[in-house]
């Protein structure tokens, strides 16, 4: 028999947003217990691995060669006909960074947790969410099969895209089908990747999202796609859209397949609300993912330790109110919405473009240096090649 | 259910590879994944058919 529990401070994941509210809450002073419903943390991968990395200092993470494959040097935008924009370190400032191995980061968060104090227990699922008065004071949850409840002062829902325990708490993350990508990719090797770039091709390739092949050294890449659900007409298309186009690139087509995994990311506009009594929501359970990129590492790992020591202020205060708990409604939101209600916008856009205006873009950028990534600039450099591209955006210029 | 559509879910491995990304999606939270094993509560199931959108492998199937 497992026997009923008692905490602070409780997180439900394992993944980067809660490793990372675990660890800061713990931090903070209050007892945590963190649950996770797979055997093993971070496996399988569900991710392509790129991620940046001027963040990982603001959350108290040392990168190691244990789990970074390659520092890349930018990325590179591949139009329908493959033109190619390169954005390097000097445009894209501090958004290029590293490839890394996925599984090894997560651990590394995990043992981060573990070390602060956190108790994490495998192999539990939370079942249910328990209420009393009408606020959430804990789960009902299942360790090895096993039926008991952990009550906490805190409850925290990290539990990934699949995210139920948010539902369950009665926060509005459900999605539209042109808020999400159906994603696959594989880890392949014998591949002719360039190491100093993660690439990434938009289009027809892949409707509403893109095709990305990040670099992982000794010809192995992380070789992906997302495609926007709204533009799915028949099952398995990121499937044999992926497949299509490794087959049309000779670079890729003869590597070889060493796992697939896939997934669901959201690319929607933030949600309207995050916190209510008794409970907190992070990571991609509160669809943080930025909608431009689909990367959501980082804004996971950012607002889980803004929940964490919100968390344990909570705990300390007596008080776990939803009033109380909009000190992490404002905070992650003054950090993190306005660059994803910007590149939700900016990806609004992006998607209803046309093949043949998004190749002339591109053209247009090609060979021009430009000193800084920015609207305003990308549009002067096209409005000098191709007025007519840029009518509809007269008023930026 | 009368007039209900029959939905499938093949979930012994043949096609599911686990991802969750039919989980996360669907509107009624019907779908619940534990590694290797998902339940589908056939009950709740409105055959919106998002979920069948979502796999990217096609292991959800209506008819
Ligand atoms: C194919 C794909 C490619 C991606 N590529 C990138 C990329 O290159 N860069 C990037 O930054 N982001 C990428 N992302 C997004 C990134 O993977 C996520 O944003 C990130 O994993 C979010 O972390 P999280 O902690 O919120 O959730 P997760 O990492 O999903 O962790 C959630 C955890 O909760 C556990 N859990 C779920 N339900 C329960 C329950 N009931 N009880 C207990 N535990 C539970 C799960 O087992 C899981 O371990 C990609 C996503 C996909 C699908
Ligand atoms: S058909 Fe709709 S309601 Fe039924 S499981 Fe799929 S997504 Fe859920
Ligand atoms: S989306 Fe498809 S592959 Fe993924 S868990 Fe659901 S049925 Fe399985």
């Amino acid at each position: 028999m497992v026997k009923d529990l008692t905490t602070d401070v409780l997180v439900i994941g394992a993944g980067p947003a809660g490793s990372m509210t675990a660890k800061w809450a713990a931090k903070s002073g209050a007892r945590v217990v963190m649950i996770e419903k797979r055997q093993e943390i971070g496996s399988p991968v569900r991710c392509g691995e790129g991620m940046s990395k001027e963040w990982l200092k603001e959350v108290g993470v040392t990168p190691s060669s244990r789990w970074i494959n390659v520092e890349v040097e930018g990325a590179r935008i591949f139009s329908p006909s493959e033109k190619v924009l390169e954005i390097n370190e000097k445009h894209a400032g501090n958004e290029v960074g590293y490839v890394v191995e996925r599984d090894g980061f997560d651990k590394q968060l995990a043992i981060d947790a573990g070390n602060a104090g956190v108790d994490v227990m495998l192999k539990t699922a939370a079942t249910g969410i328990v209420r009393e008065n009408g606020r959430i004071v804990g789960v009902t949850a299942k360790a090895f099969g096993e039926p008991f409840t952990i009550r906490a002062a805190v409850t925290i829902g990290a539990d990934g895209f699949e995210s139920q325990v948010g539902r369950w708490a009665g926060l509005p993350t459900n999605l539209q089908l042109r808020d999400m990508d159906s994603c696959l990719q594989y880890r392949m090797t014998n591949v002719d990747c360039d190491v100093r770039y993660c690439d990434f091709y938009l289009g027809k390739v892949a409707p509403g999202g893109y095709v990305w092949v990040f670099p992982k050294g000794d010809g192995l890449a992380n070789v992906g796609i997302g495609v926007q659900l709204s533009q799915i007409k028949s099952p398995a298309e990121a499937r044999t859209y992926l497949d299509a186009w490794i087959a049309k690139h000779p670079a890729y087509a003869k590597g070889k397949k060493i796992d697939m995994v896939g997934g669901g990311v959201s690319i929607c506009a933030p949600i309207k609300q995050t916190v209510t009594d008794g409970f907190m929501l992070v990571g991609d359970a509160a669809r943080m993912i930025d909608p431009l990129t689909g990367g959501g590492i980082a804004n996971g790992c950012i607002a889980g330790k803004i929940c964490g020591e919100v968390a344990a202020k909570a705990v300390h205060a007596g008080d776990a109110s939803k009033e109380f708990l909009q000190a992490y409604e404002k905070g992650w939101r003054v950090r993190l919405e306005e660059k994803l209600y910007r590149n939700w916008l900016a990806k609004e856009k992006l998607c209803s473009l046309s093949d043949e205006t998004f190749d002339k873009v591109v053209d247009a950028l090609e060979g021009v240096k430009l000193e800084k990534l920015t609207v305003h600039n990308i549009l002067k450099a096209v409005h000098t090649k191709y007025p007519e591209v840029t009518r509809e955006f007269e008023a930026f210029l | 259910m009368a007039g209900k559509k029959s939905l499938h879910i093949e979930s012994s491995g043949q096609l599911c590879i686990y991802c969750g990304a039919c989980v996360g999606v669907c509107p009624l939270n019907c779908i619940y994944l534990d590694e290797t094993r998902i339940t589908f509560d056939e009950r709740i199931c409105t055959r919106c058919e998002i979920c069948v959108k979502a796999c990217p492998v096609g292991a959800i199937e209506i008819d």
